[in-house]
């Protein structure tokens, strides 16, 4: 037996990390809402500040830490090493993430944002000593180990640069100004932490949820070189010359390495032995085909910040978006539906199976509200992105509306996951 | 799988336990272990009451393996009553494709 069991302190710490998600992605929207007028204007905005580290902290990386809680002993073959630094992580990550989004979004940089930096980084640098202490419980070395400890060590170095960018708002460390690290920080986090975290997770995931019979991670191992080789030159690039002419050859690199995933991805899809796709993978899918339209925005940006054109920064918010907006929200939205209810039908039934006819874990959410809340999504990708893109605010407020939609429609569906009672259809 | 021996005086009861464990489902296929052909062996010790089942995974990192395992468990000592089960989860040889019954086949659309 692999030896993976789910302990009830496991499913406490997993489960709290999505309700929390859940929670602050209804909040994200409601911050969208009261923050209109800003998503036409510069990224560098204490609203746009805090709701995107809203978007990247409390939602993205929330549910990550907790997914990974589960997923990671799965992924690497061996059990959590500790739930109590799980537990510490969560309890120094929340009032860190809450006091440093507050101090974005009345932009008082002062102590508030600089102890809420502080906490943070403490908080996933426990993390990436769980993950490491994990992986080093096992003797096997995989490539999906290798993107998900770049990944962490990327996390803790895009927190550091954060909390330093923080104190640099009172203390001036930096000679430079705050958005020459700005895109440091931005690409440590998007390429380093979620890239990688999330092509690690899925490379596994996406093959055993199809049944694929694709086995070979030769293509992995390019993806994950080159993306990692496209991130290290881009940083030291980026901060010793600014963006350049060879900025377009790192993204020819990073792009190559995305391909060999896409590539990888659609392997596994078409030696696929299950040939329904089910709802939660479609929005998986459709989190790729966002990937895809973000990566392109890239040579725009690059374009017209070279010809010194104002344009480049509507694109940035583009690129800003279908990244934290498109491909993380919409992999976060498909891919719960099919941890959460694992994690509880795990809970509740695995005790009776073999005893008793009992649901299966697609059972345990609303298939209804599941259909709604993609609708909703889809809604607003094909509003609020070219909205944004056009300065056009009755475009943005729909899209937004439609995001509180998508939010409310997903927490309730978490709750009903959650709070599933117990049934049973008689003897077998 | 093994097949039916005439010879063998446990033979019916193992095709029995056979039909008797398509009850137990993969929880993310919904397809029964049987057909998945997930099962490898049955032996019987009738004199003592004792079931030994050998059973495989789709892949080691199967998050659904305890699943699995306690359910084959129950689904023999809950039909076979007296008996114990043991459940031995076993890698060799590595669970392909060809191991599908016709069947599972069929319920999977392929």
């Amino acid at each position: 037996m692999s030896g993976i069991k789910q302990n009830p302190g496991l499913y406490k710490i997993v489960v709290t990390h999505y309700v929390v998600a859940a929670i602050c992605f209804l909040v994200l929207s409601v911050m969208m809402l009261f923050s209109v007028k800003a998503f036409t204007g510069h990224y560098f905005h204490p609203q746009i500040l805090a709701i995107t580290h809203m978007a990247a902290l409390g939602w993205g990386t929330m549910i990550i830490l907790g997914a990974s809680y589960q997923l990671i002993p799965v992924v690497l073959e061996t059990d959590l090493y500790s739930e109590k630094l799980a537990w510490i992580s969560f309890a120094l990550f929340l009032p860190g993430l809450i006091a440093l989004v507050y101090s974005f979004w009345v932009f008082v940089p002062g102590i508030h944002m600089q102890c809420g930096a502080i906490l943070l980084l403490l908080a996933v640098l426990l993390f990436t000593v769980n993950v490491y202490l994990t992986a080093k419980k096992k003797k096997q070395e995989t490539i999906q180990e290798d993107f998900i400890f770049s990944a962490c060590i990327c996390l803790c170095l895009t927190v550091a640069l954060g909390a330093a960018l923080v104190f640099n708002f009172t203390l001036a460390i930096f000679p430079q100004d705050q958005l020459h690290f700005l895109k440091l920080h931005a690409h440590m986090g998007l390429i380093g932490w979620f890239l990688l975290m999330l092509i690690g997770v899925s490379s596994k995931l996406v093959p055993m949820f199809l049944v694929s019979s694709y086995q070979s991670t030769k293509l992995l191992t390019y993806s994950y070189y080159l993306i990692v080789g496209a991130l290290l030159y881009f940083l030291v690039d980026s901060y010793l010359f600014g963006l350049s002419l060879r900025t377009y050859l790192i993204f020819t690199i990073g792009g190559a390495g995305i391909a060999c995933y896409f590539i990888f991805l659609l392997k596994c899809l078409r030696s696929r032995l299950r040939k329904h796709i089910d709802l939660p993978m479609l929005n998986s899918f459709l989190s790729f085909i966002l990937l895809k339209i973000a990566t392109l925005t890239v040579p725009f940006i690059i374009y017209f910040h070279l010809k010194n054109n104002p344009v480049t920064i509507r694109f940035s918010m583009i690129y800003g978006e279908f990244m934290l907006m498109g491909w993380i929200t919409a992999l976060i939205l498909g891919q719960t539906f099919k941890t959460m209810p694992f994690i509880v039908w795990v809970k509740r039934y695995e005790h009776l199976t073999g005893k008793f006819k009992t649901p299966m874990p697609a059972d345990l959410f609303a298939d209804n509200l599941l259909k709604a809340q993609t609708v909703s999504y889809l809604i607003f990708c094909l509003t609020f992105m070219p909205g944004c893109y056009l300065l056009f605010l009755p475009l943005i407020y729909v899209g937004i509306a439609a995001l509180m939609v998508t939010a409310m429609l997903y927490l309730s569906n978490i709750f009903i996951v959650l709070f599933h009672k117990t049934v049973t259809y008689g003897k077998l | 799988m093994a097949s039916f021996d005439i010879t063998d005086p446990n033979s019916f009861l193992k095709e029995q336990m056979t039909e008797t464990l398509r009850l137990v489902m993969d929880p993310e296929l919904h397809i029964n272990i049987i057909d998945l052909g997930l099962v490898y062996g049955i032996e019987i010790e009738a004199p003592e009451k004792r079931v030994t089942v050998e059973i495989t995974l789709s892949s080691s990192y199967c998050p659904m393996g305890e699943s699995i395992v306690s359910a084959v468990k129950n689904c023999i000592e809950g039909h076979y009553e007296g008996y114990e089960a043991t459940v031995n989860l076993v890698w060799e040889p590595v669970w392909s494709y060809d191991c599908i019954t016709d069947q599972g086949k069929r319920l999977l659309g392929l």
